[in-house]
């Protein structure tokens, strides 16, 4: 970018970079009216019922039900075989979790290398190659078409071949994070110091070498926090998958909202809760870990 | 097999690119209402969660506490399970949906906000204060101006992902792309599904582009 030499150093840092962003933020508060526009008048907003007093105590019930203060029986939350039976499902939603990352992991690891531009154009000081470069494209393609489709869509196309349990939520998760943490890994990996890879390079390592000791372990440390905060991400939507994929609390959660057995669903959030923060808390101690120990 | 090949060619009638078009659009609205009300909730909370907004630190910190807890306990619900609850309370409408879309997002831009006013240079800040400047003052001339570029950025990134977000929102029975798609599953017309996810990939990627610039234009 050419510019002119600026009067004051104060003037540029304020003036010149809000160009672009400027304009966007025009543009969205423009887009934001139109959508709010078009929310309010020409769909079934709702506006109306926000102020009428029998949306709310409509609302209160439901609090109610979910509590179970008008039910004659116990509240399923206070029962133990109720929670023994749920924590079951709670369990088959974590090993289904646990399985999506162990198989995002899996196909990120052989294909985010690739997927760099400075790996497949030589800056790193590799040979830039024809197939280099078409695998690149090839990879980031891939990448963006499984992260651009939301998990719960995928889980619907998936169903098709897989029976339902565990596997297709777990498959269907696996595929949109794959594209999530196959790009942030490639850029890691476009963002690292050259030195140490041009350093193997010049002492007469190989493409193979160079990749596998110096790339490699630098990145890995990202991958792995990229991929435990993923965790997160994907504990939350277990349950999500569940609706369609039929496995874990997602059923579940499903069947008693249908059979209006609203004790069961407080129950149901109840661990659901408890897998999310569980599952944060372990997250962040093996993040802590990964970038201490590494 | 037979439904590799049922993909192809994918369903480009005008009628139903029309359709397809319609439907992104909807998905779009639903997505960027869902993102302005998480910001006007997001932003407020996560200048009391940066703890800047009271003179007595006790209080401030107090006070940044309990946003943090507020705002946690948004995000640890997924969006479409407060769908699903929000429906069964008030009952399926456009502004239940938004509001499901707004909490988790809300939850999300309140933190990093948070994150990205505490983490400004502190120079600029002692400086107002030796001054003379009230807290309030320091927030407003000193803090937002610095973090606002950074803030801007994460929320057109968060944009993206309520695309996909709003895309879901179908299960509990609103309309867009994610509805027609569940449509066209529903009648094994996998030639329409496979028209409607490329249009859902190429809403994505045009506004992963947007961001991105976005976001070079403000670090640059």
């Amino acid at each position: 970018m050419i510019q002119s030499a600026p009067t004051s150093q104060v003037s540029q840092v304020r003036r010149r970079p809000m160009t672009f962003a400027r304009a966007s933020l025009y543009a969205f508060v423009v887009l934001a009216l139109v959508s709010w526009g078009y929310i309010l008048l020409a769909t079934d907003s709702g506006a109306p019922d926000v102020v009428s007093a029998k949306t709310w105590s409509n609302a209160g019930n439901f609090v109610q039900q979910l509590i179970g203060v008008e039910s004659s029986n116990r509240p399923a939350y206070l029962e133990v075989d109720r929670w023994l039976a749920t924590g079951r499902l709670a369990l088959n939603t974590l090993a289904m979790s646990v399985l999506a990352i162990v198989l995002t992991g899996i196909a990120v690891l052989p294909t985010f290398l690739p997927g760099a531009r400075n790996v497949s154009n030589g800056d790193l000081g590799g040979v830039p190659s024809r197939p280099g470069a078409v695998l690149y494209h090839a990879v980031r393609l891939v990448f963006t078409l499984t992260r651009a489709v939301p998990e719960l869509v995928w889980a619907m196309v998936i169903v098709f071949f897989l029976s339902p349990g565990i596997l297709p939520g777990a498959v269907a998760l696996a595929v949109h994070n794959y594209g999530v943490v196959g790009r942030l890994s490639a850029e890691v990996v476009e963002n690292l110091e050259p030195g140490p890879a041009r350093a193997l390079r010049a002492a007469g390592a190989s493409n193979l070498q160079m990749l596998l000791y110096s790339i490699f372990p630098q990145a890995l440390p990202h991958f792995l926090t990229y991929l435990l905060y993923r965790w997160e991400v994907i504990i939350r939507t277990t349950v999500v998958v569940g609706f369609v994929s039929a496995g874990g609390l997602g059923r579940e959660f499903r069947l008693s909202l249908s059979f209006f057995h609203y004790t069961d669903l407080a129950l149901l959030i109840m661990w659901y809760l408890i897998l999310v923060i569980g599952v944060d808390l372990l997250s962040a101690w093996l993040r802590r870990v990964v970038t201490r120990g590494g | 097999m037979e439904f590799l090949k049922s993909l192809f060619p994918p369903e480009l009638s005008p009628g139903f690119l029309s359709l397809a078009l319609s439907a992104s659009w909807q998905t779009l609205a639903y997505a960027v209402a869902g993102i302005t009300l998480a910001v006007l909730v997001g932003f407020p909370m996560g200048v009391i969660s940066s703890g800047s907004v009271s003179a007595s630190p006790r209080t401030g910190f107090g006070l940044a506490v309990a946003a943090r807890f507020i705002l946690a306990a948004m995000r640890s619900i997924h969006e479409l399970v407060w769908a699903v609850l929000f429906v069964a309370a008030f009952g399926l409408s456009s502004l239940t949906v938004i509001l499901a879309l707004a909490l988790p997002y809300g939850g999300i831009l309140g933190r990093i906000y948070g994150e990205l006013l505490q983490q400004v240079p502190e120079g600029p800040l002692r400086a107002l204060r030796a001054s003379g400047a009230s807290p309030f003052r320091v927030l407003l001339y000193g803090r937002l101006p610095m973090a606002l570029p950074d803030m801007m950025g994460y929320t057109f990134y968060r944009l993206e992902c309520a695309i996909r977000s709003a895309a879901i929102m179908s299960f509990v029975g609103i309309r867009g792309l994610g509805y027609e798609i569940q449509l066209s599953l529903n009648d094994l017309l996998f030639d329409q599904v496979w028209t409607l996810l490329l249009f859902m990939v190429g809403m994505v990627v045009l506004v992963d582009l947007w961001s991105t610039r976005v976001r070079r234009s403000l670090v640059s």
